[in-house]
């Protein structure tokens, strides 16, 4: 089984440009994309809001008869332990959390401690700091998975050495395990198909095996990752409803119930917690 | 019926693995480019590509030895043939190229196979109607 996804698509405010976008990785073969919106804490823009109504006539992927998936995804820039707080409402309508730290101490308490699915190594800049193995074997026992963007590689000539730099060290510190490649695409012309993808992974150090898994199956645990992570020690859920023209969330399910509701994108809760 | 003193042989099984079957390999690929009414001759094309390789991988990766076996000039498709050893190098350079002439541009992979005759079906263009 493998479906390719992509996990990062800028999102940039056009509407229009959005939607070749996501035709563009519907036709290359991704089944499902994130629309990522950019959160800096540091600058004076308010909360970002999501845009739903994307979701309606969405065009089916290659070969097969459902339409292609888009999920939400919030990417927290943080250079400051205070630009991240854990169990914020806001961060409930998003499918997937990321997280991009750019010190060493952040960087560590986010492989350790934060409750978040992706970690985005940058590629803007020569990363300041090394990778050791304790946080990232860390983040990796916890199912957090270290995210390495491509599209600055074919923007720039500066920014494709520190792309490939910062990836080749973050291969050598995780040996190849729970990596995600993805596009962080504005237009349609840097999004690149799954295979090519995978060869760019040959690209950053990663064996054949691997870099097909940073495609489809470590992105498919991120996607798994997440879920469990909105359910709550798996008996409270929460379930989007897309009819409504917010996206807002539809009432949390009743612990008693227990699955009353059976909603395509949520998973019932297999166990209960221990405690 | 076997007669009763011809011993029963097993059968013997040979397993054949062919390591390397082709020395090359063969790329259908597709230029994409963001003014769509822009035409490349067959030359134009294969020294883009050449610039590609040497951008990512400087004068030994510009020296890779690839043909352009046939040119499409209306679609901008093109069938590759490269080296077994290069074809990730041509492979990601292709994938990184991004612009030809300041105009954004993509170059979409459609089929890679050691063997010419594979690139002539492709299952992903099937129409199921």
């Amino acid at each position: 089984m493998s479906v390719f996804m992509d996990l990062n698509l800028i999102y940039t405010g056009d509407r229009t440009g959005l939607r070749t976008l996501l035709e563009t990785a519907a036709h290359l073969g991704f089944s499902t994309v994130a629309i990522n919106y950019v959160f800096e804490p540091t600058s004076k823009k308010k909360q970002v809001k999501i845009v739903s109504s994307v979701c309606k006539h969405l065009c089916l992927y290659q070969g097969r008869s459902r339409p292609i998936r888009v999920l939400n995804r919030l990417t927290v820039v943080m250079s400051d332990s205070s630009h991240f707080r854990p169990n914020a409402t806001e961060y409930r309508s998003f499918d997937l959390l990321a997280v991009q730290p750019t010190t060493e101490k952040l960087f560590h308490a986010a492989c350790m401690l934060y409750d978040v699915d992706i970690i985005c190594i940058s590629v803007s800049e020569k990363l300041p700091f090394f990778f050791k193995r304790a946080p990232v074997n860390g983040a990796a026992d916890r199912g957090v998975v270290f995210e390495v963007s491509y599209s600055a590689a074919i923007r720039d000539s500066t920014l494709r050495r520190y792309t490939i730099a910062n990836a080749i060290n973050l291969m050598e510190s995780c040996k190849g395990r729970n990596v995600i490649l993805s596009s962080a695409a504005e237009k349609a012309l840097e999004l690149r198909g799954p295979y090519d993808v995978t060869n760019l992974g040959l690209l950053f150090g990663l064996s054949d095996g691997d870099a097909k898994e940073a495609v489809c199956s470590t992105c498919r645990s991120v996607l798994l990752h997440a879920e469990t992570r909105k359910t709550a020690s798996g008996i409270i859920y929460t379930m989007r409803s897309c009819s409504d023209s917010a996206g807002q969330e539809g009432a949390p399910g009743d612990p008693e119930h227990g699955g009353s509701i059976i909603d395509s994108q949520t998973i019932k809760p297999s166990l209960a917690s221990d405690d | 019926m076997k007669p009763a003193d011809q011993k029963d042989e097993s059968p013997v099984y040979q397993r054949v693995v062919l390591k390397n079957a082709s020395p090359y390999h063969y790329m259908k690929v597709c230029l994409v480019l963001e003014n769509e009414s822009t035409r490349l001759s067959a030359v134009e094309l294969k020294q883009f590509i050449i610039t590609g390789l040497k951008s990512l991988y400087g004068e030994v990766g510009a020296a890779l030895n690839f043909d352009v076996l046939k040119y499409d000039a209306d679609t901008l498709t093109a069938f590759l043939r490269v080296y077994s050893r290069g074809l990730v190098k041509l492979w990601s350079s292709l994938t990184l190229l991004g612009s030809y002439q300041n105009q954004a541009c993509a170059f979409r992979v459609l089929q890679v196979s050691p063997f010419l005759l594979a690139l002539t079906g492709n299952s992903r263009e099937l129409q199921l109607d």
